[in-house]
């Protein structure tokens, strides 16, 4: 009873001085919509970079170009050639290879327009990525030996241009030149760099020849022939490819190997990275807040002085006192903090709206955290003002003008 | 009621002591109407502040009810401000966000009596405001201000009730109606000290005290004389006077300063 007069008591008087309690609370509000947003912007990134990862499948291997060397300059030439599947093939832990070139372009269907990522690869892509037709067939040997010029199209691209009709038989126009349809990829979304679902994959022969003109390879992807065998593939693999370019002993590689676990580790590294710059952030602007909030207080207990030699004449006792301001910090910091969760929900989901690329995630547990901070910082930077007001001598505070 | 014992305060000023009072010996007893004046710096707020145990005696003794209240801790000096003291002070010191009902019940929050509108609400009866309980203190006049204030001091049933000043800041009329109210407490067996520097406010105590440099020249008692003297006098206070002795009415015509 007594706790909620005090409560009642604290609020009134913050009533009273509205806009100040406001600006007071200002701080611990930005403070706490930081957090809140920061933690789900990071939290919703490695959510989606990690899931990308997981769809790329733990038993495979990429290959890119250029050196992953540490001592030295990283050499960023293209060295990956359609030559190299050769020799990858061969080795014993390898399932299958996917080389892939890739490029951006227009994809044209009578008057219809749409800008799609155009793969070039082997009919092994599917296989491995586990990536199925949904109507027609996907390439075929056949298709790369002879370099045609047919096309599987992307689930959203057959959208864009085909509508509700079926695409496959049909003819569209990639950089000028006729292909025809000869499939359509069921709708997948992210497969690991890629939004599949947007893209065009033609035969790696007539993406290197006819369509693009060049002689290296995007990338490789190997698979494995099961998870265990990761390891010592990577080993054949560098190996084999080392031949193959005709790298000598004591020349560092001019490929690089990474494998999911790899690729998750190295996001994990950037985020740690970036979790710490971010709660650096959110934490100065916290300790910002807990200042504000300090200073008010102070500005309270001095404007109050008088107010405060009343209620002792009357009978508080100093820790009356001292509960009475530190509930009333307590209020502020526990307010702002509701308030800067809600600030950071808004505000994470409007960068979510118009980005349209960051993916955010929102944990319960970071609204508790936060909340939990704000409250800490309101009480901790109350405490000071509290005591203050708490020692004054009643005497001299009911002199006070 | 209260037994004081050569009791002295004695303030730090810097590198200087202030001896606020020097050796008071004091007796009052229950039911008493005492007027304390004197010059400001004689001590008189000293030792109404030390009678209402806002303060500890830098030496000496003082003891309310039996109890040695200079050697309180400042947790037993506030329950016994609480619970046996009201202050009734010259600026009102009324809290201006609440009302004057809220005013009236902050000495019950701090006595923890639990919920307790209907003691607000007697209290201000008592000094005939119930019908502004509602209002905010900015919204009453001084009078009536005070008469809150009062009721704020009356509504645990002090046994004390200590006045500093309290018809200061109010013009004559006013004045005069809280001290109708004083009388009224003092009529129902409550205890007053009423500190002033007006003559005609002290000369409704039953006794009168004046302090001078932070002891106690004159301890009269009122008689009908002396207090058509005082009403009379322009004076402020009285200047000196001596050879007083305790108890014992005497006419001043020689001793009203101007």
């Amino acid at each position: 009873m007594f706790f909620f007069k005090i409560c009642i008591m604290a609020l009134r008087s913050l009533w009273t001085n509205l806009l100040r309690t406001l600006l007071a609370t200002l701080g611990v509000i930005i403070g706490v919509a930081a957090v809140v947003s920061a933690m789900s912007i990071l939290e919703g990134t490695n959510r989606d970079i990690l899931k990308r990862f997981e769809s790329m499948g733990a038993d495979q291997i990429m290959l890119f170009n250029g050196s992953s060397q540490r001592r030295g300059r990283r050499s960023m030439l293209p060295s990956l050639e359609a030559e190299d599947v050769e020799a990858l093939l061969e080795c014993a832990t390898v399932k299958a290879v996917a080389p892939e070139v890739q490029s951006g372009a227009q994809i044209k269907y009578f008057s219809k327009n749409e800008d799609a990522t155009v793969l070039g690869t082997t009919e092994s892509y599917a296989e491995i990525n586990s990536y199925k037709v949904a109507d027609g067939r996907f390439l075929t040997p056949e298709d790369v030996r002879a370099a045609r010029k047919v096309c599987v199209l992307g689930h959203e691209v057959a959208k864009q241009l085909f509508g509700a009709t079926p695409a496959t038989g049909f003819r569209v126009k990639i950089k000028g030149l006729g292909f025809a349809v000869i499939g359509v990829m069921e709708k997948k979304g992210v497969l690991g760099f890629r939004d599949v679902d947007n893209q065009v994959v033609i035969p790696l022969t007539t993406a290197m020849k006819r369509v693009f003109g060049i002689r290296y390879l995007t990338m490789i992807t190997v698979q494995a022939q099961g998870q265990e065998y990761v390891k010592p593939a990577i080993l054949e693999v560098s190996r084999a490819l080392r031949g193959s370019h005709n790298i000598r002993a004591g020349q560092d590689d001019d490929f690089t190997v990474f494998t999911q676990e790899q690729l998750k580790a190295q996001v994990s590294d950037v985020t740690k990275i970036f979790a710490i710059v971010l709660y650096s952030i959110a934490g100065i602007s916290l300790v910002v807040g807990g200042i504000g909030i300090m200073n008010i207080m102070l500005v309270s207990v001095t404007e109050r002085t008088r107010e405060i030699g009343v209620r002792m004449a009357v009978g508080a006792r100093r820790w009356d006192i001292l509960k009475q301001f530190l509930i009333e910090a307590s209020i502020i910091s526990v307010s702002g903090g509701a308030l800067g969760v809600l600030l950071g929900l808004v505000f994470t989901d409007l960068l979510e709206q118009w980005t349209r690329v960051l993916k955010t995630h929102t944990a319960a547990a970071v609204i508790w955290y936060a909340l939990i901070m704000a409250t800490t910082v309101g009480i901790v930077s109350g405490i000071y003002p509290a005591l203050r007001a708490s020692r004054l001598d009643p005497v001299e505070a009911l002199r006070y003008e | 009621m209260i037994k004081v014992a050569s009791m002295t305060k004695i303030y730090q000023m810097g590198a200087s002591e202030v001896r606020a009072l020097d050796g008071v010996d004091l007796f009052i007893n229950e039911g008493e109407f005492v007027s304390i004046t004197g010059a400001s710096g004689s001590g008189k707020s000293t030792l109404m502040h030390l009678l209402g145990c806002l303060d500890r005696p830098t030496s000496g003794t003082f003891e309310f009810d039996g109890a040695a209240v200079h050697g309180f801790s400042d947790r037993q000096l506030a329950r016994i401000r609480n619970e046996s003291i009201g202050f009734v002070f010259q600026t009102f010191n009324l809290i201006n966000r609440t009302s004057a009902l809220d005013n009236v019940m902050v000495p019950l929050v701090y006595g923890r009596r639990g919920s307790a509108k209907a003691k607000g609400i007697e209290a201000l009866e008592r000094v005939g405001l119930a019908d502004r309980a509602k209002h905010k203190p900015s919204e009453l006049s001084g009078g009536e201000r005070q008469r809150v204030a009062i009721a704020r001091a009356i509504v645990n049933h002090p046994r004390l009730i200590l006045a500093d000043e309290p018809t200061g800041n109010l013009d004559s009329r006013i004045g005069e109606q809280i001290l109708d109210i004083f009388h009224s407490l003092h009529a129902d067996g409550a205890t007053i000290v009423l500190v002033t520097h007006e003559m005609h406010v002290a000369a409704q105590g039953g006794r009168l005290i004046n302090m001078k440099d932070g002891k106690i020249t004159d301890d009269l008692t009122m008689i009908q004389e002396l207090r058509e003297q005082l009403q009379r006098s322009s004076t402020r206070y009285i200047g000196r006077s001596e050879g007083a002795s305790l108890g014992e009415a005497r006419p001043l015509e020689s001793g009203v300063a101007d």
